[in-house]
């Protein structure tokens, strides 16, 4: 039984005052809280177990060894992945950096040409975009609807500046056997549009038989449950600290046929296998990608944090939000036909716990700092997504984001504060 | 509302100096890229010194108090001045008090105009 306010009790945070009000944390599409398990797993952590892995043969060295071994693990199974084929990076940009660079410096070439849709972050977009810029490959991008929907078939258009071309079309049209990578969101982090990732994973198979598929997990790994082994994908991007887990790490899942082809991405220490000084040749999978002590703590950190969703259970997370959402949306949308706010992105079935909304008038930064005023912490601007924002003819949005430890009193708390915002420039 | 002074809410809504300047010699671009916000500065020069300054743009009420009160307090400045104000000039023109995460919306005119000395 999904129970929110045991859920509550479990996060520390939130009983911290802001400006005098109790905090109502509405930003966890940019980075979730943490709950006690995770804190206290990585503070026992450095008390008790703290040693470098993989080289001491002493005690803690193989206690640390293990609990990141444990770790991997965990997040396989979470994913339904092999254990080998979890990478763990700095983030999700980095997980994409890391195959832009290693998969795509060796595989995409001038001619060649990579998709992704105006829904990305900048983290799925920036990458691809310099990939092609370097290589002389064409970068399509899917166009979406005034709901930001991504749209099957449009009339293409070509928009050509610094000296770069990108084409912007339908899912449909962009697909051909030229495309050698398709990066595409789960979920948008500004809209909360969720795409149709199997729909659209047949249809690149079908069209674009030569081309691998990415997915920009960020925002869907934390809210629903998610099998790499149905999903016929090569590469799924995510990041820890958005599902409870510390900052720092993120994870890289990538199918093992395609991660045992690609060369190392960052050189050095524990990437090895056997070392000359003219030469050295590369550990297995997945050391091979993981240079350098990596974020131990961190790791540990998020196999708790894994452990915990586990013990909430995916579904109750996702079910719990969609009902957050609705009840959200519903009552935006008494705000909306009062003419006090305008909303973008698509309606609740299709949509993950977040709401992109702008009081009318006013500016994204000013409502935001307002409703701080009332402990309401919301993010305001272009969420590292200008592109997405400016198209619906604005220069910023408000977004607030949901997550299993929000309340629908939040909710009504968030529509409350919200009427106050027109009143500071009345 | 410790960041919207009147002072802010009154340039906000009835900003000063908007507009083209006709025979401007200097038209400078600033953007704030966190947040989108845009203003175009014009300048007419004298002697190295601001003689008229206006500006157009989208912004949030501290970035558009913030060129609007600019306009009005650099008549006569020159670079030394300019640099002199500094950011702290800024803030105190706002009334004193901006909370860090607003202090690019602050000096977005602020930072424009120093690039017409360049």
């Amino acid at each position: 039984m999904f129970d929110v306010n045991k859920i509550r009790e479990d996060f520390p945070i939130l009983k911290r005052k802001v400006n005098g009000k109790t905090l109502v944390y509405l930003d966890s599409g940019a980075t979730s809280q943490k709950p006690e398990l995770v804190i206290e797993t990585m503070n026992k952590y450095y008390r008790e177990t703290n040693a470098n892995i993989h080289r001491g043969v002493y005690q803690m060295s193989i206690e640390s060894t293990r609990l990141v071994d444990e770790s991997r693990q965990k997040v396989a199974r979470f994913i339904g992945a092999r254990v080998e084929e979890i990478v763990f990076t700095r983030n999700t940009s980095e997980s994409i950096n890391l195959v832009a660079y290693s998969w795509g410096e060796e595989n995409i070439k001038a001619g060649d040409a990579i998709v992704i849709t105006k829904l990305e972050h900048h983290s799925n977009m920036i990458p691809w975009q310099e990939l092609c810029r370097r290589k002389g490959a064409e970068l399509r991008v899917i166009d979406v609807d005034e709901t930001g929907m991504l749209i099957d078939q449009k009339k293409q258009e070509v928009i050509q500046e610094n000296g770069f071309k990108v084409v912007l079309g339908g899912l449909k049209d962009l697909l051909d056997l030229k495309v050698k990578m398709v990066a595409f969101t789960g979920q948008s982090n500004v809209l909360g549009t969720v795409t149709p990732v199997e729909s659209i994973v047949k249809m690149i198979r079908k069209q674009s038989s030569f081309s691998l598929i990415l997915v920009d997990g960020a925002q869907m790994v934390p809210h629903m449950k998610v099998d790499v082994a149905k999903m016929d994908i090569d590469f799924l991007a995510f990041s820890g600290h958005k599902m409870l887990g510390p900052t720092g790490v993120g994870v890289l899942w990538g199918r093992k046929e395609v991660l045992n082809k690609m060369k190392p991405f960052l050189y050095g220490g524990d990437m090895i296998g056997e070392v000359k000084l003219t030469g050295a040749t590369w550990a297995e999978l997945p050391s091979k990608f993981e240079a350098g002590t990596p974020d131990i703590a961190g790791i540990v950190g998020l196999g708790a944090a894994v452990d915990y969703l586990q013990m909430v259970g995916m579904e109750n997370v996702h079910n719990y939000e969609n009902e957050i959402l609705e009840y959200a949306l519903n009552k935006m949308e008494e705000l909306k036909e009062e003419k006090i706010v305008t909303l973008y992105g698509p309606d609740s079935e299709t949509r993950g716990g977040a709401i992109a909304f702008n009081v009318n008038g006013i500016h994204a930064h000013d409502t935001a700092q307002i409703l701080d005023n009332f402990g309401i912490a919301v993010r305001s601007g272009q969420h590292c997504a200008a592109p997405l924002v400016t198209s619906f003819g604005v220069s910023a949005m408000v977004r607030a984001t949901f997550y299993l430890y929000n309340t629908k009193e939040e909710v009504d708390y968030l529509v409350e504060k919200i009427r106050e915002v027109p009143k500071v420039f009345a | 509302m410790s960041d919207y002074k009147e002072i802010i809410i009154d340039h906000y809504k009835n900003p000063r100096n908007m507009g083209e300047l006709a025979g401007a010699d200097k038209i400078i671009d600033e953007a704030n890229s966190s947040c989108g916000d845009l203003i175009k500065i014009y300048v007419k020069m004298v002697d190295g010194k601001i003689k008229d300054m206006k500006w157009q743009g989208i912004g949030c009420a501290i970035s558009t108090a913030g060129a609007s009160m600019l306009s009005e307090k650099v008549t006569g400045m020159d670079k030394g001045d300019l640099n002199k104000f500094g950011e702290a000039g800024v803030v105190e023109m706002l009334g004193g008090e901006i909370n860090a995460g607003r202090m690019k919306c602050a000096t977005l005119a602020y930072r424009g105009l120093l690039k017409v000395f360049n």
